[in-house]
């Protein structure tokens, strides 16, 4: 799902940045300055799991695959702020050592990843846990899922707008590459996972405490 | 041999820079000459930096081109500028090879002993990594041990929320020892 490197120009990364940049500087002071001794253990240990998560491939029609993202469980579990340094934490491990996704394009994956669809998440779930609180998480981690991956197709099929030359595939045919399988297979088992692994750290909270 | 941190911060601020400066280029002849500058410049780590390259990035773009240009010339009935298609193709493998190459040469730890949470938190994450891949390849090796056929994608989720659990225990504990670890010898 992340975009790599060389499909988006500057004229769309550099404002990603922008945006993002800030957001960064804010979540950094205010959850990993240097009293905070738990949270960066906490972090740096769910910013692990996520990337692990994103190794998990899920085999679509077509001969293609695609991945969880465990950005929603992040969110749900930690708030979206968290959530979003994490996502950005594993894209930048994964640029760095792993090239996927980019260097240049942090910013937009960041942003699309791990901050859109985390966000959704977390306010569907806010909203609908009272009314059904089983079904909220699944809901809830769906519908993130289909944020981030409709606001990926849709800065891909910006950059075809502005330059054809850096990105040539148009709108039409990136959105049904990447919404056909979201919607079909990948939020389902997102949203399966979520609401099972958010049960399960309930439970072993509800041990640790009492 | 790695760069020294400040060379290794130099190098790495050019290499930023240059990233975005090849992704605003569009004219596969300017890119193909940078790439094979790019060759030239880092000829020590170049067969290193190609083979992995080879391997994480050219096949994922092959695959998105190759599945966009088919879509456009069967379902649109047209025909796809292949310049374009060929700078997209060319671009990746330009960006990917020169990340690969540039941090080939830093110590990037050492490159960002300037801002320690940031290292510190590159440690863990990184250890966290390797030590979790191991356990979900022994969570996977299990699953296949206890079920007479090759598990189906519905046993991979039933196994995955405890997995999870146990992941988010073990990782906690993990990352908090090595933050610890690491705090005690001056990060």
């Amino acid at each position: 799902m992340h975009i790599p490197d060389g499909f988006l120009a500057p004229t769309i990364t550099l404002p990603a940045y922008a945006i993002s940049g800030p957001l960064w500087v804010w979540a950094a002071r205010k959850h990993f300055g240097p009293n905070q001794v738990e949270t960066l253990p906490a972090v740096g240990a769910l910013t692990a799991v996520a990337f692990v998560l994103q190794t998990i491939m899920i085999p679509v029609p077509g001969g293609t695959s695609t991945h969880l993202v465990g950005a929603a469980l992040l969110a749900l579990a930690q708030g979206p702020l968290q959530a979003f340094v994490c996502e950005s934490l594993v894209l930048l491990v994964q640029a760095l050592f792993f090239g996927a996704g980019g260097i240049t394009v942090l910013g937009v994956n960041a942003l699309a990843m791990g901050l859109l669809g985390p966000l959704c998440a977390w306010l569907v779930f806010r909203g609908l846990r009272r009314a059904w609180p089983r079904l909220a998480a699944f809901v809830a981690a769906y519908l993130g899922m289909q944020v981030s991956t409709l606001a990926v197709a849709l800065t891909l099929g910006l950059q075809h707008h502005l330059s054809p030359a850096i990105f040539p595939t148009p709108l039409p045919v990136m959105f049904t590459a990447m919404m056909v399988p979201s919607l079909t297979v990948t939020g389902i088992v997102e949203g399966l996972y979520t609401m099972l692994a958010l049960r399960l750290l309930e439970r072993v909270r509800g041990k640790v405490a009492s | 041999m790695k760069l020294g941190p400040r060379r290794g911060r130099l190098l790495l601020a050019a290499w930023f820079a240059a990233c975005f400066v090849f992704s605003a280029i569009a004219d596969p002849v300017w890119l193909a000459a940078l790439l094979a500058a790019m060759v030239l410049v880092f000829w020590k780590q170049a067969s290193r930096a190609a083979r992995r390259t080879a391997v994480s990035a050219v096949p994922l773009t092959l695959f998105l081109i190759l599945a966009s240009w088919g879509w456009v010339h069967v379902v649109a009935q047209q025909t796809p500028d292949l310049r374009a298609y060929a700078a997209l193709a060319l671009r990746t493998t330009l960006i990917a090879f020169t990340s690969f190459a540039v941090l080939a040469r830093v110590d990037l730890l050492a490159a960002l002993q300037p801002w320690p949470t940031l290292s510190r938190l590159l440690v863990i994450i990184l250890g966290q990594v390797h030590a979790l891949r191991l356990l979900v390849t022994e969570s996977l090796l299990g699953l296949r041990s206890r079920l007479p056929r090759k598990p189906r994608a519905l046993d991979a989720i039933r196994g995955a929320g405890g997995i999870t659990a146990t992941l988010l225990t073990l990782a906690t504990k993990n990352a908090r020892d090595i933050s610890d670890a690491l705090r005690s010898r001056g990060f």
